[in-house]
């Protein structure tokens, strides 16, 4: 726990110092604007109006009624897009505004600007859409047949937005020579991030054309050149400015409200516009993690070494492909696990429905395949005789190990390290008692997963960053951030890096978040990379300012002091300069003044290196990331209590053990194993998303249930630090890795406790109970 | 309708229609930011603001239900006393991440600790159960209201 | 909308006549999230929060009267329903969650009349009697009439509820609450039960009342249950007999929050709970 009371300081950042996060204040006193909180003056609301079917096609629009309605601005539909009306990263095939068909429930149709939110309200109603209904697939496996209608017609592929295979060994064949195996077919559901400021921004159109607009984003550079695509204007004709985002977790990387503020931004007159989902919009329009259904064949030898994996991995990515790919991609690569499994075959695909668009969530298909490997895991060693953390230990990958997608480790590896240290943990030890101690009409047990993530885009894509940092002229140091800070206190972190490379404290330094107009470009906030990469690019942005200022500190010491003086005795000290020697001091502030403007900013650019293998299978993947470099590594364990009567489960304690490279800020690090953790608590047992025929039955926080405080255990958090060379001060990404072994973890438990396995969706209290009837432990005192 | 109440410690008089959201009167008529919405309905506590002294949601409360009371919103909790430390305690604790919860959870704070100064950690819990938080995990909240709540003591002592 | 602020009764049977479809509102907390979703406004909205008649809490020598304007914090908080009715007690500790009860109140969970309002079955239980007041005059009527379906209770146009009667239960009597929902808190109930138990000197039953929420249209009595118990030692063998009468005598439906088999299972198991504590 926390100590002492302090203010927040001054003192110089360190790396590797628990420190509060820059960000904390302004955000404690209710002071921080998020991108929901700019109401510029004079400014028009807008809002949408949603596809009452999953697929139909577009008859008619009549906006006549809604145009001529007092207070509406305008009411605009596809003709009034100019450009390619398509979004989308790989695959563009998502429009602003639909043309022609809708492909999913509450899918855009028409935008209004409007003065008020009531009169926008009435004129969305005022539009009329006819519709020709068409028919329409909701199941991933229908939709994978010949008959299946298809939503995207021309692809060669039908709805397969993606599907590979990948195989490294003897593949298959080598199941059969097991003296072990175990199967399991395991089918996890959607899940929303449920980030708590919904999607929202503001627009303006500059005097010289620029469409400037204030986003919840993690993806300003980027959104440019969808944007400018779409609407058919030059990339530099956008000003994307990202505050800080109120959660995103991947359901803001990319475009949501932003194409219809720059398209309402361009029709309004010159006036701004405002645009905020409610929540229960929210649910409709934005993206959400991907379901998949798994098979998993896994077979040992005698000895309990892995030998062969068989498995297939299907995804719905819903109406339009968002990053459905790259989900897709990175799901296969960790298919099997952190384990060194000779011979495998893992075959995936992802096919578009007509069901809500699938995207990234934090973990980007890992927690999904790690709930079908560390389950196949489970039942294997059950079945082999062995313990279950030590067969994972026999098992797990090493440095210089291939995984079982082929993959060279060059990287660091904590695996067995992590494993241990869960092994001489109280409560792996105490697993026995916690089993037997269990109170009247209730069930204990523990459950284990292992997981690895990897950081970063893969080989093709560059994973760049462009840091820029400046020596103000009032002596403060300027940190610009090009990378969202989506709440996870990167920006922070930029700072702490800054302050311990110019031993400089938050007092003396300011942050700017991006914005395209002043901070430079760089990939998103996304993919365990946001702190990986920016933070390697800002230490040598750090390192160029440090040693202009040095140097020019040197000329003006030599002239007060008459004599040759060595850089060596120069300090930098929280905003002053001095030299040891003769303890005279300069203020940087003076520093500055000697400097041009040129030279007072640094920027430096940096791209991550990749991983080069050149794999035999899997081809199609590799752009989309397959394979990669860097990966971090956890150990996760649950203590469960289930009751016997009502099926309610409890997880009573969670230990995360995790190795992601050396840790910067341990507070911040922890807040990332925590947060993740919860929400992989909530993707376990609560947040029971519900689809009828596309249409989704959880729409608002009373039937989509995110846990509360009550719901959460203490959790408790051991580091593994190796130093990875890759990153900065040794760091690796660990914004994802504390999601990916929860939901696996509490299955394995579940498993233990009632000695079936529940294979379909969230482990709800009646799928518990229902369970626990079959297995004749319903109501068992 | 003319509606009289206390705004963060002033006297404040505004002609607002009756049935306007309490919410969208203090962000859009006030500038009140640090009033956050999140689902209008009741269900996060991102909008909690303190009702002579209570916590209550002002997604679900009309204009006219402020007549004659008090209202403090994150903005008008006096910088100094519990205020300050419940505060410095989330900052220095590390509660605070996107901090979209933050002003809600901390008027939530507020409202237990004069309820309860001394809560055990499932009462902070119970006590926090309305406002959902989906960074955290909430672990950090429940420190920095332990933290708090023996400085807290301590100063009475 | 209007929002108008009756300060007696009087005023407020006025109002009525005024705004015929205007509306009560007290802790806002049902009514505010239902116009959200529906959007048909009335013309007025009546609050009565200035209400003095419905703020307050009497206690008589046989029986307790609980203003309808009393919020569930203010009731949680009181000794008396703590130490003589813990059925009551336990279930608006669980209404919810902190801000939610601070503003919502006993008037507003019964006049909702949902088969999940989590102080119904406490109410049932308790024998509770609620009393009416409207333009034609007073009335006293037992839960179990007032409330006459989902959503629906016996209030006329123009009536509205003053306040809830309870009787003071048997000194040694034993109550509780038992409620499933699909987290800890701000949970609507799938199913719940509330229970009032006395046993004789011998620890057989003298009396039992049984009451289960969110299993049906409305709060769920059964009566050849209670009287199945009756005269017997509660034991888990005879609590499972009961819950297998029980879970064929509930209604309950399929809805976004759980299966009627799983209601069913849970009507059953709860009575369990009555042994373990
Ligand atoms: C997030 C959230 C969580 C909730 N959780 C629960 C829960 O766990 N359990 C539960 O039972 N409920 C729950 N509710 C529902 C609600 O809070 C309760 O039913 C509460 O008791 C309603 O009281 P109120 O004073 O707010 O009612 P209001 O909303 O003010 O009124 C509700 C209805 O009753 C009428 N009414 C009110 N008072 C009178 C009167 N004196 N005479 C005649 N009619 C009257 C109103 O006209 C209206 O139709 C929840 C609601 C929300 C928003
Ligand atoms: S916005 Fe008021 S409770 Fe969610
Ligand atoms: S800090 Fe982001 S929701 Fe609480």
């Amino acid at each position: 726990m926390c100590q002492s009371s302090r203010p927040l300081t001054s003192a110089p950042s360190v790396i590797g110092q628990s420190a509060p996060r820059a960000d904390a204040l302004t955000k404690v006193t209710g002071e921080e604007r998020y991108a929901t909180d700019y109401y510029p003056e004079n400014h028009l609301w807008a809002g949408i109006k949603r596809a009452a079917y999953p697929h139909a096609r577009i008859t008619s629009i009549d906006i006549s009624q809604a145009k001529g309605m007092v207070g509406v601005v305008a009411v605009l539909t596809s003709k009034d897009v100019q450009g390619s009306n398509r979004l989308g990263i790989f695959e563009k095939d998502q429009p602003i505004l639909a043309d022609g068909i809708v492909r999913h429930y509450g899918e855009a149709v028409a935008l209004v600007t409007a003065e008020t939110k009531e009169i926008l309200k009435q004129a969305l109603a005022a539009i009329v859409v006819e519709y020709e209904p068409l028919a329409a697939v909701f199941d991933p496996q229908a939709a994978m047949s010949k008959e299946s209608v298809i939503l995207h017609p021309g692809r060669a592929d039908g709805n397969v937005l993606l599907s590979d295979e990948i195989s490294c060994g003897r593949g298959v064949e080598a199941l059969a020579d097991c003296e072990f195996t175990a199967e399991v077919s395991i089918e996890v559901n959607w899940q929303d991030h449920a980030f708590l400021e919904t999607e929202a921004g503001v627009a303006w159109l500059e005097a010289d054309g620029t469409i400037a607009m204030i986003a919840s984003t993690q993806t300003p550079f980027r959104d440019r050149l969808e944007l400018a695509e779409a609407l058919k204007i030059p990339p530099t004709k956008f000003r994307v400015m990202a505050p800080y985002l109120g959660g995103a977790f991947g359901g803001k990387d990319g475009i949501t409200v932003q194409g219809f503020l720059a398209l309402a931004a361009l029709h309004a007159g010159g006036r701004a516009v405002k645009m905020w989902y409610e929540r229960e919009e929210h649910f409709l329009a934005g993206t959400k993690r991907h379901p998949a259904i798994m098979k998993y064949k896994l077979g040992c030898d005698q000895q309990g070494m892995l030998q062969a994996l068989d498995c297939s991995i299907l995804m719905d990515t819903g109406a339009y492909s968002a990053m459905g790919g790259e989900v897709l991609e990175l799901a296969m690569e960790h298919a099997g696990g952190p384990y060194c499994i000779p011979n495998t075959r893992i075959k995936g695909a992802v096919v578009y429905t007509n069901n809500p668009i699938a995207s990234a969530f934090r973990g980007f298909g890992v927690p999904q395949v790690a709930a079908g490997i560390e389950q196949a895991v489970d039942e294997l060693a059950k079945t082999a005789g062995f313990d279950l953390l030590q067969f994972r230990l026999k098992n797990a990958v090493r440095r210089g190990s291939v995984t079982p997608t082929g993959v060279l480790l060059t990287q660091t590896v904590g695996l067995s390290e992590c494993l241990k240290k869960v092994a001489d943990h109280r409560l792996w030890r105490e697993r026995e008692l916690w089993q037997n101690s269990a109170p009247a009409f209730k069930r204990r047990g523990v459950g284990l997963a292992a997981c690895y993530h990897a950081v970063g885009f893969g080989p093709v894509i560059p994973d760049y960053a462009n840091a820029k940092l400046e020596l103000a002229a009032d002596g403060h140091i300027r940190v610009f951030a090009g990378v969202s800070d989506m709440g996870q206190g990167n920006a922070a972190t930029y700072m702490q890096i800054v302050g311990h490379i110019l031993f400089q404290g938050y007092d003396n330094m300011e942050i700017v978040l991006p914005d395209t107009a002043c901070t430079l470009p760089s990939c998103s906030s996304s993919a365990s990379r946001t702190t990986f990469t920016y933070g390697n690019a800002i230490t040598g942005a750090a390192d160029i300012l440090k040693e202009r200022i040095l140097a020019r500190a040197l000329l003006l010491f030599s002239f007060q002091l008459l004599e040759q003086l060595n850089v060596q005795d120069l300090v930098l000290l929280p905003g002053r300069i001095v030299h040891q020697p003769s303890g005279r001091e300069v203020p940087l502030q003076l520093i500055a003044g000697f400097m041009d403007e040129s030279e007072r900013i640094a920027t430096y650019s940096y791209t991550c290196p990749v991983n080069k293998q050149v794999l035999p299978t899997g081809k199609k993947l590799r752009h989309h990331g397959y394979p990669h470099r860097v990966f971090s590594y956890a150990v996760q364990l649950v203590r469960l209590q289930v009751d016997t009567l009502t099926g309610e489960i409890e997880v009573c304690d969670l230990l995360n053990c995790i190795e992601a490279g050396s840790v910067l800020n341990p507070q911040v690090f922890e807040q990332q194993i925590q947060g993740g953790a919860a929400q992989g608590i909530g993707y376990a047992l609560f947040e029971d998303f519900a689809l009828k025929e596309g249409k989704i039955r959880t729409n608002d926080f009373s039937t989509y249930i995110l846990p509360t405080a009550m719901d959460i255990p203490n959790m408790e958090t051991v580091v593994v630090p190796l130093a990875e060379d890759d990153g900065p001060y040794g760091m690796k990404g660990a914004g994802e890795i504390s999601i990916d072994g929860i939901l696996s973890a509490i299955a394995n438990g579940v498993a233990a406790i009632i000695g079936t396995r529940i294979t379909q969706g969230t482990l709800t209290g009646e799928k518990i109970l229902l369970a626990l009837r079959q297995a004749g432990k319903e109501a068992v005192r | 309708m003319r509606v009289k109440f206390m705004l963060n410690g002033k006297q404040t008089i505004v002609d607002a229609p009756a049935d306007r959201r309490v919410v969208d009167l203090l962000r859009e008529d006030f500038g009140l930011i640090g009033v956050k919405e999140c689902c209008g309905a009741g269900e996060c506590g991102a909008c909690t603001i303190l009702v002579n002294g209570t916590s209550r949601l002002s997604c679900l409360m009309l204009a006219a239900q402020l007549e004659g009371v008090e209202v403090t919103t994150i903005e008008g909790v006096a910088p100094e006393g519990s205020f300050a430390i419940v505060q410095q305690a989330f900052i220095d604790c590390g509660a605070v991440q996107c901090g979209f919860c933050t002003p809600g959870m901390v008027l939530a704070v507020l409202d237990l600790l004069q309820r309860n100064p001394q809560p055990s950690s499932e009462e902070i819990r119970e006590g926090l159960s309305g406002n959902l938080c989906r960074c955290t995990g909430y672990q950090k909240i429940v420190e920095a209201v332990q933290v708090a709540a023996a400085l807290l003591k301590g100063r009475r002592a | 909308m209007e929002v108008l602020f009756p300060r007696t009764l009087e005023e407020l049977k006025e109002l009525f006549v005024t705004y015929p479809d205007g509306r009560i509102i007290a802790g806002g907390t049902d009514l505010l999230v239902q116009l959200r979703k529906h959007g048909n406004k009335p013309s007025a909205l009546f609050s009565v929060e200035h209400l003095e008649q419905l703020q307050h809490v009497e206690e008589k020598e046989t029986e307790i009267f609980i203003g309808a304007g009393v919020t569930h914090q203010q009731l949680w908080e009181l000794p008396i329903i703590k130490n003589y009715f813990p059925v009551l007690h336990d279930a608006v500790a669980v209404l919810g969650s902190p801000p939610i009860r601070h503003s919502g109140t006993l008037g507003g969970n019964l006049c909702t009349a949902s088969p999940a309002g989590d102080t119904l079955p406490p109410l049932y239980v308790l024998g509770a009697k609620i009393a009416i007041s409207g333009k034609t005059g007073k009335r006293c009527v037992p839960i179990a009439e007032f409330i006459q379906g989902p959503g629906c209770t016996m209030l006329e146009q123009g009536e509205f509820v003053t306040g809830i009667q309870i009787p003071l239960p048997a000194p040694q009597a034993f109550s509780a609450y038992y409620k499933v929902g699909k987290r800890k808190a701000l949970a609507i109930a799938i199913a719940s039960l509330a229970v009032m138990l006395e046993v004789n000197p011998d620890e057989t039953v003298k009396n039992i009342k049984l009451a289960w929420g969110s299993v049906g249209p409305t709060v769920m009595v059964l009566p050849e249950v209670e009287a199945f118990l009756k005269g017997k030692v509660l034991s888990d063998e005879i609590l499972s007999q009961a819950g297998k009468m029980a879970s064929l005598g509930v209604k309950p439906i399929d809805d976004i929050r759980a299966s009627a088999e799983y209601r069913q299972c849970l009507t059953a198991n709860l009575l369990l709970r009555i042994c373990r504590d």
